[in-house]
Order: C-alpha cells, then sequence, then structure tokens
C-alpha cells in the first residue's frame, strides 16, 4: 500500500489559462485576447430610472479574458448560455468593442484596424433571418463575393465553390424562404467561406443540422475548412461530438471569466478528477472501502452489473500511474477484478466541474 | 461602387419578387396625376398670380412640388427604414462583418429607392405631360442637377434620424417632421413669395431646404431659367449640404461606436 498516495490539489483556473498561453508561445497567433472585458448597461424598469435618474449599473459580459488562438488551429469555446461566448466572437468580428483590454486578429487590432480584421475573419453568428429570404442562395452569395471585393469571373466560381461545399449546389437557384433550417444554416456557412477567410468564427452551427447532416458538416470542417484551407476556426458549441472530434483545444468560458483552457484530456487530468470503472464480483470488499477510507479514490459508485460482474465507478487523480498502483494494491489484497478501464468523463460533467471550481474560486463580488 | 451596386441588385431581385406591389405602384401614379390635375385646374384662376413667376401654370407648380416632395420622402426615411430594418433581421450586422465600407453600405441600402422613385418621377411627369403640362426640356440637365442638391441637403437629416435608430431605435419622428416642414413651408402647394405669406413664416420658411431648392427647380423647368440665374437659391442649397452633412455623417458614426459599444447592432 506504501506508494499510493493522494496527488496534490489541482491547479486553479487562473493557473491554467497562464499555462495555456504560455503553452502556445512559440506559435503563429491568428488571435490574440489580452485583458479583454466588457459590460453592457443594466436594462431598468421606469420607477428605477425615476427613483436613480444618473446611475449607469453595467453588468460584466468579458471579464479580463487572456487567450490566444494559434495559425490553423481549431478552437473550441465552451460554457453555459450567457458566458460570454458570443459576444466575444462579436468582438473579434469588429461587431462590438472592448471596454478594456486588447485583441487581434492575424496581427490586426479589431477596434484600430477593424477594416483589415474584416478581410481575413468572417463569423457565422447571425441568425438565418439575416440571410436576403427572397433571394435565391445563388444571388445571396454572389452579393456577399462582391461585397467581399470579388469581381467578375471570381464571382461565379467561388460561388458555385462553395455551394457544392456545403451541399446547396442542387438548389441553388431555390428562394431562401423555400429552404429548411437545415439549409438556411448551411447557406449561413457558405456566406462566410464565400471570403476564403483565414479565421472563422463558427456560434453553434450545427444547431439546426440533423444528426447525419451535422456529421457530414463536420467532416468537411475538419477535412476543407482546417485541413486543406488552413483555416483557423474558432467553434463555440454545446455539441460534446463537435468538440471532441474537431477541437484540438478548447476553453471553457461562465459569467465572461476564462475558467480553463486545454485539451479536454488535458482538462479533466488537470481538475483531477478521472472516473474509472471497476468490474468485480465483490463490491462491498473491505480493500475497496479502505481505499476510500484513506483518500487514494474517491467515492465509489456501484453501477448495474454485468453478467454477474458488478460495475463501480470511482474517481481517482494521479493519471494511469496511480490507477495502475490501486489495480495491484486491490489484486494483492484478494479483490477478483474482470475489467478495469477510464471512462471518459461527458463534456457537460467537465464543464460543470470547471465552473463550479471557477465558481468557488473566483473573487467576492 | 461595386459594392453598392451589388446591393442595389439585390434589392431589386427582392422587390421584383413582389409583383403586385410593383404593379399597384405605377398604377397609383395615374390615380394621383388625374386628381391633381382636375384640382389644380379649378384652383388655376386664383393661384395665378401668386405663381406667375414660377411657370403661371398652378399643375406644372403642383406637379414638379410633388416630385420634389416625393424625393425628400425617399431620403428622409429610407435611410433610417434601411438600418431599422438590417436591425431586426440581422442583415445590418452580416454586411458590417464584410470589407464593404460604411458609405458604400449606405448607399446600396438605399440606392434602389432611389431609383425606384426617380422611375415613378419620370412616369408622374410623362403622365402629367400628356396631360398638358409644359416643361423646359432643354433646361432637364439644370433641373437634375438642383434634384440631386435637394436630395443631399435632406440626407443629414436621414442620417440624423437613421443614428436615432441605432442608438436609441427611434426615428425621433424627424422623417414626419422634415415631410411636414417640407409640405407646409418647402412651397409644394403654394408660393412662398415674401408678397403673399406673412414675413415671419417667409423668414422660418428660409430655413427649410425644400425652399430655395423648389424655388430653383421650378425657375428651371417651368420657366426655361439657366442655371446662373437661379444660382443664389443654388448656393443656399449647397450652403446647407456644407453645413448639415458633415453634422449628420458625425451623428452616424457616433450612433454606430454606440450601437458597438452597447453591443446592439442585432436587437430592434
Amino acid at each position: 500500500m506504501s506508494g499510493i498516495a493522494a496527488p496534490d490539489d489541482a491547479p486553479t483556473a487562473a493557473a491554467m489559462n497562464d499555462a495555456s498561453l504560455a503553452a502556445s508561445d512559440g506559435a503563429t497567433h491568428a488571435v490574440v485576447l489580452e485583458g479583454i472585458s466588457k459590460s453592457f448597461p443594466v436594462r431598468r424598469t421606469w420607477g428605477e430610472m425615476l427613483r436613480h435618474p444618473l446611475l449607469t449599473p453595467r453588468a460584466p459580459v468579458l471579464r479580463n479574458i487572456n487567450l490566444s488562438v494559434a495559425e490553423g488551429e481549431f478552437f473550441g469555446l465552451l460554457g453555459p448560455n450567457g458566458a460570454g461566448k458570443t459576444t466575444l466572437f462579436k468582438m473579434l468580428a469588429t461587431l462590438v468593442l472592448p471596454d478594456a483590454g486588447t485583441a487581434t486578429v492575424g496581427g490586426f487590432d479589431v477596434v484600430t484596424e477593424s477594416q483589415k480584421v474584416r478581410s481575413v475573419l468572417a463569423p457565422v453568428i447571425a441568425d438565418e433571418r439575416s440571410l436576403y429570404w427572397r433571394l435565391t442562395a445563388y444571388q445571396n452569395l454572389e452579393l456577399f463575393a462582391k461585397l467581399q471585393g470579388m469581381k467578375g469571373a471570381a464571382v461565379q466560381a467561388r460561388v458555385k465553390e462553395v455551394l457544392d461545399v456545403v451541399g446547396l449546389s442542387d438548389t441553388a437557384e431555390k428562394i431562401v424562404a423555400a429552404f429548411s433550417s437545415g439549409m438556411k444554416q448551411r447557406l449561413l456557412i457558405a456566406r462566410a467561406l464565400v471570403a476564403q477567410p483565414r479565421v472563422l468564427l463558427l456560434d453553434e452551427p450545427t444547431r439546426s443540422l440533423d444528426p447525419i447532416s451535422a456529421r457530414g458538416f463536420r467532416a468537411f470542417l475538419r477535412e476543407e475548412i482546417s485541413g486543406r484551407q488552413g483555416c483557423t476556426v474558432l467553434l463555440a458549441t454545446h455539441s460534446a461530438d463537435e468538440v471532441l472530434e474537431l477541437c484540438t483545444r478548447v476553453a471553457v468560458l461562465d459569467h465572461g471569466r476564462l475558467l480553463a483552457t486545454g485539451t479536454t484530456t488535458s482538462l479533466a487530468r488537470d481538475l483531477g478528477e478521472e472516473r474509472y470503472a471497476l468490474f468485480t464480483r465483490d463490491a462491498t470488499h473491505p480493500a475497496l472501502a479502505a481505499l476510500v477510507q484513506r483518500g487514494v479514490v474517491g467515492a465509489l459508485t456501484v453501477r448495474g452489473s454485468e453478467d454477474g460482474w458488478e460495475r463501480v465507478e470511482m474517481e481517482l487523480t494521479g493519471g494511469m500511474e496511480h490507477a495502475s498502483q490501486v489495480v495491484a494494491t486491490l489484486v494483492e489484497q484478494g479483490v477478483v477484478i474482470a475489467r478495469f478501464e477510464r471512462v471518459p468523463l461527458p463534456l457537460a460533467d467537465l464543464i460543470d466541474r470547471i465552473v463550479r471550481r471557477g465558481t468557488e474560486g473566483a473573487p467576492n463580488g | 461602387m461595386g459594392k453598392a451596386i451589388a446591393l442595389i441588385q439585390a434589392s431589386w431581385r427582392t422587390q421584383r419578387s413582389y409583383r403586385v406591389s410593383i404593379v399597384l405602384s405605377i398604377l397609383s401614379l395615374g390615380v394621383t396625376v388625374l386628381p391633381v390635375y382636375f384640382v389644380s385646374k379649378a384652383l388655376q384662376p386664383y393661384a395665378a398670380a401668386s405663381i406667375a413667376n414660377q411657370g403661371g401654370n398652378y399643375f406644372g407648380f403642383l406637379v414638379i412640388g410633388f416630385i420634389a416632395l416625393i424625393f425628400v420622402s425617399t431620403t428622409v426615411s429610407s435611410i433610417p427604414d434601411a438600418v431599422g430594418t438590417g436591425i431586426g433581421t440581422g442583415t445590418l450586422e452580416a454586411l458590417l462583418s464584410t470589407r464593404a465600407s460604411i458609405p458604400s453600405l449606405l448607399a446600396g441600402m438605399v440606392g434602389y429607392s432611389f431609383l425606384w422613385t426617380a422611375v415613378k418621377a419620370v412616369l408622374f411627369l410623362a403622365l402629367a405631360m400628356v396631360l398638358g403640362m409644359h416643361l423646359s426640356i432643354a433646361a432637364s440637365l439644370s433641373g437634375i442637377f438642383i434634384l440631386v442638391l435637394i436630395v443631399l441637403a435632406h440626407i443629414p437629416f436621414a442620417l440624423i434620424a437613421a443614428s436615432l435608430v441605432l442608438a436609441f431605435r427611434t426615428t425621433g419622428q424627424i422623417p414626419s417632421i422634415v415631410m411636414i416642414a417640407s409640405g407646409l413651408l418647402g412651397g409644394v402647394y403654394w408660393s412662398m413669395s415674401a408678397k403673399i405669406i406673412p414675413p415671419w413664416v417667409h423668414a422660418i420658411a428660409n430655413w427649410v431646404p425644400l425652399a430655395p431648392g423648389l424655388r430653383a427647380l421650378r425657375q428651371t423647368l417651368l420657366n426655361g431659367a439657366s442655371l446662373g440665374s437661379v444660382m443664389p437659391d443654388v448656393m443656399l442649397l449647397v450652403g446647407f449640404i456644407v453645413m448639415l452633412n458633415a453634422i449628420g455623417f458625425l451623428a452616424f458614426v457616433e450612433a454606430l461606436r454606440y450601437a458597438r459599444r452597447t453591443g446592439t447592432l442585432a436587437q430592434y
């Protein structure tokens, strides 16, 4: 039993942020945020305005965000609703001005060089109402190709290419009003791609797509946008599939605070709460209880049984090394083990844990 | 320029899809011209003296007044309408995310309205000429130039109204106020000569850009006067343009900055 000890506390959220910035040093950065803060005026009732006419209360939406995304990286932005993801995207798209801090896209400042930022970045943050519903898909894209500065035959070629890429070639001459939500969503993405951006912002891009279209779209993002075009992609999403399939790194935002950045695996590990499943004949074996008592593993949970083998889930810190020591100890103590495996932490649980940890660690006020 | 044309083309394609609306809009011109014709004929004996130096024909006097007024109406309402609709649908945000500059976006968003107004004005004028209105064709280029000045002199009001829409989601009734003031004091329906209206009304009317504009427009189109002979009124219009446009553009840029600061570009 000696040699098995509870590992040190997991790093704080702030420390993780700093670490993530340091980790990406050396790479060429497509997006850099330094000390970005933003607050919006709070809507008040008539009564409140009459009682305190001079007060101008504001609600913080982004608080001192430091983040960098490398050129060509596929970066996920996670967090509950109201976390500040869309505001952050709008800021990068030069549609919202920061209160403090600096943000650069492709080396251009979003405030002082907004025109240059718009030449390298394309956002998909607006909803389908922002399309021209009485125009065809082709005409919508033709309009935006021209607004992006394309001329002549290049417009036609690019529009056809993009329509093909999003799978709307067959319906190019149909007016948008007759499109399904999924088709409109694909057209929004096509509209962003028409300018061949170096940085693409996608705010929940598959929310209106059926599972098969969403899978196809993810493959398109991975192979075409990220792979062939080498585009840097920032993706705000609630979909675990998207994050696990596409993102090289993720950041978790909550109430405007950046709580953590890293790969999902490293975040789960850094949070010190990896979950393992043990299949045994005797879930009540005293050796298991002893491990819990000594704090080597977290609380045990028996989750049903398979063919007479009980599935016991436990939280373990310290990675594979520590897990192997736990198995060795249990076998030594006579616990019959059929299987011992790591249970991937569901994305929702991971976000929830990061948010909870962030809330506990947040300064008052 | 190409970007503005692309937007105008998109607006035309959108409007073209509303076929009934286009047909009714053209038919309404005929419905408008006929009452103007008969009413002006009935009032000709009473109005003739007061408009003697502006063509002397009350029908022609009214037609030119109406045409100028519909251009003023298009000017003061199209920009705030386009901005308001753009905010409501989210197209404004989408347009502002492109590489197009703000002036080219604004020109493109309202360009179609102006072209359609021009088409309606030409049809209106043609119908009026069929009904006997006399127009100095030789002076038509001068007339178009003065009409452009009238539009430019009213753009600041549109920009201020659009700024209010951007910042506070209201036009502040500016288009209505401009239309009422232009209709009553601009000389659309009656002569604004100092000999006819009270001096204090005449003094106020001097601050309505349509008044000098219409005076010059009628002198050229109805009397065949040269541009040089209406230069005082033209210079007055230019004065309005120089003075007010700076304010209008400043207001719009500041309102856009305010909307970006408060994050309300897509919240109506």
